[in-house]
């Protein structure tokens, strides 16, 4: 298996006021982009909310445990980093 | 013999379109200098500006304004009026030195360009006016930046910054040298004496100008004063040249004039914006920014666009709501990476301030109150950790500025969203439509990278916060820092932290 690759990305987490610069790898899941994005804003410019994140590419929500390489997600893509809020009943 | 009238004898020694022998039109005039298009040669023989002056009256003029600005400078160089500004207008005044002062000098290459490459002799000569102009706000800029270096080290960046990789710096590079260095003489006189001198200088040097008196800054008034009346003469090159291209090439006319204002906007947003809205002491704001933005800019430009026979350009409307919106996440955006910039930036959000936002910007607590918020618990919390950077912001391949505009969905949520575009095999990534779209436009012009573009081509070594800020020449003496952060989250000191989505 080769070695992971860097993979920079042009991400948003949910309500924040910028896009910023996060560097992950081909081998990272979707749960380990999520905590990569919100590591810059989560708790410094947006309040934590206790919810699960997730990673929104192209329009769709991927499962927690594809890595960025099986996603296809490319160097200068750019994802947004959602909380998972269930539905108001 | 009775000395001539002006007029008996101003229009023959402006006249100096002679007929050349011994080499063509286009070698003296080449095209990618002069940039006539599809405007036949002769048409410019039309060219006349409105206001006329003579050397000798130049002069004059001149030196009763350099004695003017000068002896204020000196009256005031021996009082204490300097210590007792406020921090904020001092950030207002280095931002101001440093972004602007060699601008100036760029436009000095430029009126020399139209001074040498115009086609016709009276825009010459008038350039030829114009090129001295630039050259005194470039000398009166830096030298009155450089008497405080010895009070203050980040007023070293008067000079300094245009030689630095700030991405500031880079920022305004990218414009200012599409504008005034690379551009033809034809699209020089539309983008910079018509739409950025005719327009928007008017927001940093008479706008400014009452933010400065208002704060006791007399001196600095004075110069950006004394600056402005220049503008007023030489940016009349815009007009003509402007008349004679809508009559010939209307496509290529709007082009230009919308590029440039777009430009323009989004620089201002980025350093007059903060500068009006929260560097500003509450107490001698004038207008907010987007007042001044619609007395001075608008109404102006609209007004030069129906003059012309233009339409508004087809951003006219993300450009409207961005009035609510750029250059408070901008501020948000110098702020927070404030170890970037040379200046303090006062974040200005205690309670009193935040009411006077909410009056100008009604969304402004709800598209930036909740992130400031977050903000203010952390400083009374002394985490200050978490108020400083560990990446960087994603810089528009266009404007170079951060991507921070938020626009509002149909449900009433604001995001910022992503503006993309896939371009030689590439993804480049935007901070709005129109900087989208200028990009699509000008695909072909070689552009400056982005800072963001440098980092990840492993320019800036090493990649961290510290490689970074190295590459781009701050030092811990002259990194910005907020000056006084109990000045805007005392208000909010023990509180328990707001609850997320909670009205405060």
């Amino acid at each position: 298996m080769s070695e992971p690759q860097l993979v920079p990305l042009n991400a948003i987490f949910a309500t924040d006021f910028v896009q910023i610069l996060v560097p992950v790898t081909t081998a990272n899941t979707m749960a380990e982009v999520a905590a990569a994005v919100a590591h810059h804003v989560e708790g410094k410019r947006v309040r934590a909310l206790p919810y699960d994140k997730v990673v929104i590419y192209q329009g769709e929500r991927l499962p927690a445990d594809m890595t960025v390489a099986a996603a296809g997600i490319k160097p200068l893509d750019h994802v947004t980093v959602e909380y998972d809020i269930p539905e108001a009943s | 013999m009775a000395l001539l009238k002006r007029e008996e004898w101003q229009g023959f020694v402006r006249d100096v379109d002679w007929s050349y022998s011994y080499v063509d039109d286009e070698a003296v005039y080449p095209e990618w200098h002069s940039g006539t298009g599809k405007v036949p040669r002769q048409a410019w023989q039309a060219w006349e500006e409105s206001y006329k002056v003579s050397y000798p009256e130049y002069v004059a003029t001149q030196r009763e304004k350099e004695a003017a600005v000068y002896a204020v400078k000196a009256a005031l160089q021996r009082s204490s009026a300097f210590d007792s500004l406020s921090e904020g207008w001092k950030s207002a005044t280095k931002m101001h030195f440093g972004g602007v002062a060699l601008v100036e000098y760029a436009a000095v290459l430029a009126e020399l360009k139209m001074a040498r490459f115009g086609l016709n002799g009276s825009w010459r000569n008038m350039a030829t006016f114009g090129q001295l102009d630039e050259l005194r706000h470039a000398a009166v800029t830096t030298f009155f930046g450089h008497e405080f270096i010895g009070k203050d080290a980040q007023y070293d960046w008067t000079q300094k910054t245009f030689h630095t990789n700030d991405w500031v710096a880079i920022s305004l590079r990218n414009l200012f040298d599409a504008m005034m260095t690379s551009a033809n003489v034809v699209d020089i006189a539309i983008e910079l004496p018509l739409t950025f001198e005719t327009g928007f200088t008017n927001l940093q040097f008479v706008a400014l100008a009452a933010d400065a008196l208002a704060s006791g800054d007399v001196n600095f008034a004075n110069m950006i004063s004394s600056i402005q009346t220049d503008e007023a003469r030489h940016s009349q090159q815009g007009g003509p040249t402007l008349e004679i291209l809508v009559e010939h090439d209307p496509v290529r006319a709007q082009w230009v004039v919308d590029k440039a204002f777009w430009g323009s906007a989004r620089a201002f947003a980025a350093l007059t914006g903060p500068a009006m809205d929260y560097y500003t002491p509450l107490e001698h704001r004038k207008q907010s920014y987007r007042e001044f933005m619609e007395e001075w800019i608008i109404d102006q430009f609209v007004h030069t666009l129906e003059q012309y026979g233009l339409k508004k350009p087809w951003y006219w409307d993300e450009f409207l709501r961005g009035l609510d919106i750029w250059h408070h996440g901008l501020h948000m955006g110098l702020w927070f990476w404030r170890p970037t910039i040379w200046w303090r930036p006062m974040a200005a959000v205690s309670k009193d301030e935040r009411a006077w936002l909410t009056e100008k910007y009604p969304n402004w607590e709800q598209v930036f109150g909740d992130k400031w918020d977050v903000i203010i618990d952390n400083v009374n919390s002394n985490n200050m950790e978490a108020t400083l950077p560990e990446t960087l912001p994603w810089l528009c391949s266009t404007c170079h500025l951060p991507a921070c505009n938020a626009t509002q969905s149909r449900n009433g949520t604001w995001r910022v969203r992503d503006v993309q575009l896939e371009y030689d095999g590439r993804i480049y990534h935007f901070c709005t439509n129109g900087c989208r779209q200028i990009f699509w436009k000008d695909r072909d012009n070689v552009n400056h990278e982005t800072v963001i573009d440098r980092f990840l081509a492993g320019q800036i070594q090493p990649m961290d916060v510290g490689g970074i800020l190295g590459y781009m020449g701050l030092t811990p003496d002259v990194m910005g820092d907020d000056p006084d952060y109990e000045a805007w989250t005392r208000d909010y000191a023990g509180r328990v932290a707001a609850r997320p989505g909670a009205a405060s």
